[in-house]
């Protein structure tokens, strides 16, 4: 009897398996954020032209970036979507396959930066964002980013948490309007440290920033351009600043899995998502601000993005490996400065 | 009702078996971590672990409110479970009923109600500065003591719960008996009620315990990254640092914690009774 039922859940077995590779699947692992615009506009009309079905992981990077390591000798996922510097991350732990361009047609493109952002074509990128501070216009004027610990924002400003993609970069812009901007963030670590109290909370996520300004909590805070159309919709007198020591922001890109099974299937998809047409759809849902150059949106929808090559080019942006080199160092300082 | 103690054994096997697979095992894997260095077996995560400033605070802290929580919802419980019992019939379960009734919210919708409660034109705030008490708002959101609010509200019930039916089973007329013999208030509530329901305290105050240990969302929300505990640090070494050492050790030692105050309270349990 049970010799009877081992045969038949093997027999059961073989046949999915069969049946699974008879069906042309792709696995994607990608951020949360906004997945019911991405199946919308991306996933299922690539389903339907590619005759596929596509599996989407979601989790944030570092989740998805230890899945990707536990299953390095059998990947499951095909490609993957991060920041440009968890992209570095995985391609120094020999994750990720260098990206053949000649198969995504639509490379050519790209906005120059988005071309080999972090060398040896390892990876491609797709969207951008700037960060920047956005303020209460009705309440207080925010004009540098030392204006975070001015007195009328005492007790009534927020900070990205050293552990986000935004905190470091936006204490690289803190250090710059201190005079200090070297790359070990001392400088900007203790100017946050001295003023913890009357910052109001280290966020995490910028759904809990949106629910502060709601709130009224606070008055002003750094945060990514991703956020905006969000934080527009909140109807509150709220204003983008243009910090005279400029606007920061990162880069999001796309890896190919070292072995991944489906290789063909993802450079289409690639090629797909870096097409002019759905870069155009996702940049009008204000998805992400567009990685090709030849994406043109209409001004209210420009105005809510981070749009074109001029915008880019005056970033300061920091460099992936930077980021990556000094991240365990920029954790230990937050934590004996500002955490305790 | 087994003709045979192996036969008895034999059943208990399918779900011992389980439980060690996907229960005893993994957890044991998990540990396990903690004690791997690069030298191989050795001490040397909780060492490091005890070694960083920041982690002995949030060590501290998370024992301290705890504990904090634990007697307050004692002493809130105690006085709840008295009113509770005073009363006769329906109106006791009704109260029952509502005592029971916030757990059935979920933990999150109940933390986020705090957001608001606590927030600066939230409704202590209003009462605060609309009494003049206060000029300003206070702050109350991302401090220690919204964590203790949050945790107190979410755990009191269990509490209450527990020396209600402690309460319940204590012979009625014990405390008429104390009174008669000359015994104030403080003296029976002391000698009398407690002995008498220190078990229901002993299982209440496990669960209020431990829970507050082991809560993630309430000091997420309502503490964030300022007022970090043993759980949200758990979590920040896991999901920002990848550092699964450290986060090893922390299981560990919210492990070692919930079952030494379990012990500790069952001690106090059965050396009050031999007396």
């Amino acid at each position: 009897m049970i010799k009877k039922l081992l045969y038949a859940g093997a027999a059961l077995l073989a046949a999915a398996q069969v049946a699974d590779a008879a069906d042309k699947k792709l696995v994607i692992s990608v951020y949360g954020f906004g997945q019911d615009k991405f199946k919308e506009l991306l996933y299922a009309p690539f389903e339907q032209k590619c005759g596929c079905e596509i599996v989407v992981e979601t989790g944030n990077s570092v989740e998805r970036l230890a899945k990707l390591e536990a299953r390095k000798d059998d990947p499951e996922i095909d490609m993957a979507v991060m920041s440009h510097f968890d992209a570095l991350a995985a391609s120094r732990k020999g994750i990720t396959s260098p990206i053949d361009v000649s198969k995504i047609p639509n490379h050519a493109k790209l906005y120059d930066f988005a071309k080999d952002p972090i060398g040896g074509n390892f990876a491609i990128g797709y969207s951008f964002y700037a960060t920047s501070i956005v303020y209460r216009s009705d309440k207080v004027k925010v004009g540098s980013w030392n204006d975070l610990f001015s007195k009328e924002l005492a007790g009534r400003a927020a900070f990205p948490n050293i552990s986000t993609t935004q905190g470091p970069i936006s204490l690289y812009m803190v250090g710059k309007a201190i005079g200090n901007d070297a790359a070990d963030l001392k400088a900007p670590i203790a100017k946050v440290g001295e003023n913890r109290d009357s910052l109001v909370t280290f966020y995490e996520r910028s759904s809990q920033l949106i629910q502060l300004l709601q709130q009224d909590e606070i008055w002003a805070a750094p945060v990514g351009r991703f956020a905006w159309s969000r934080i527009a919709k909140l109807g509150m007198p709220i204003e983008w600043a243009t910090p005279k020591e400029g606007q920061t922001g990162g880069m999001n890109v796309m890896i190919m899995t070292k072995g991944a099974k489906n290789a063909d299937l993802a450079y289409e998809f690639m090629n797909y998502w870096l097409s002019t047409e759905i870069q155009t759809k996702l940049a009008e849902a204000l998805v992400d601000s567009p990685a090709n150059s030849e994406v043109k949106v209409a001004d209210n929808i420009a105005m809510n993005l981070t749009y074109g090559a001029d915008t880019v080019k005056d970033l300061h942006l920091l460099a992936p490996e930077v980021i990556l080199d000094n991240r365990e160092s920029w954790l230990a300082e937050w934590n004996s400065k500002v955490a305790q | 009702m087994f003709t045979s103690r192996a036969e008895a054994l034999a059943l208990t096997l399918p779900a011992a078996v389980f439980a060690a697979a996907v229960f005893l095992l993994p957890v044991m894997i998990l540990l396990g971590e903690g004690f791997q260095t690069a030298d191989g077996w050795s001490f040397g995560s909780y060492v490091d672990f005890f070694e960083s400033p920041l982690n002995r605070l949030v060590f501290l802290r998370t024992l301290k409110l705890g504990m904090l929580v634990t007697v307050s919802a004692a002493i809130i419980g105690y006085a709840t479970a008295f009113c509770i019992i005073s009363l006769k019939g329906q109106a006791r379960g009704q109260m029952i009923g509502l005592i029971i009734l916030p757990l059935m919210i979920s933990p999150v919708a109940r933390t986020y109600a705090w957001i608001i409660i606590l927030g600066r034109s939230g409704f202590i705030n209003a009462t605060l500065t609309g009494l003049g008490l206060s000029d300003e708002p206070v702050r109350f959101l991302f401090t220690e003591t919204a964590v203790f609010i949050g945790l107190l509200q979410l755990f009191l019930p269990l509490m209450v719960v527990s020396l209600v039916s402690a309460l319940e089973n204590m012979p009625g007329d014990a405390i008429s008996a104390a009174r008669v013999l000359g015994a104030n208030w403080f003296q029976v509530f002391w000698k009398v009620v407690l002995p008498l329901t220190r078990e229901g305290l002993v299982i209440g105050g496990t669960l209020v315990f431990t829970g507050s240990l082991t809560a993630y969302i309430t000091p997420a929300i309502l503490g964030g990254s300022k007022v970090l505990m043993l759980e949200t640090l758990l979590y920040q070494r896991v999901s920002v640092a990848n550092d699964f050492a450290s986060a090893s050790v922390i299981a560990m030692i919210l492990i070692v914690m919930t079952f030494t105050i379990n012990l500790l309270l069952k001690r106090i349990a059965t050396a009050k009774s031999r007396r």
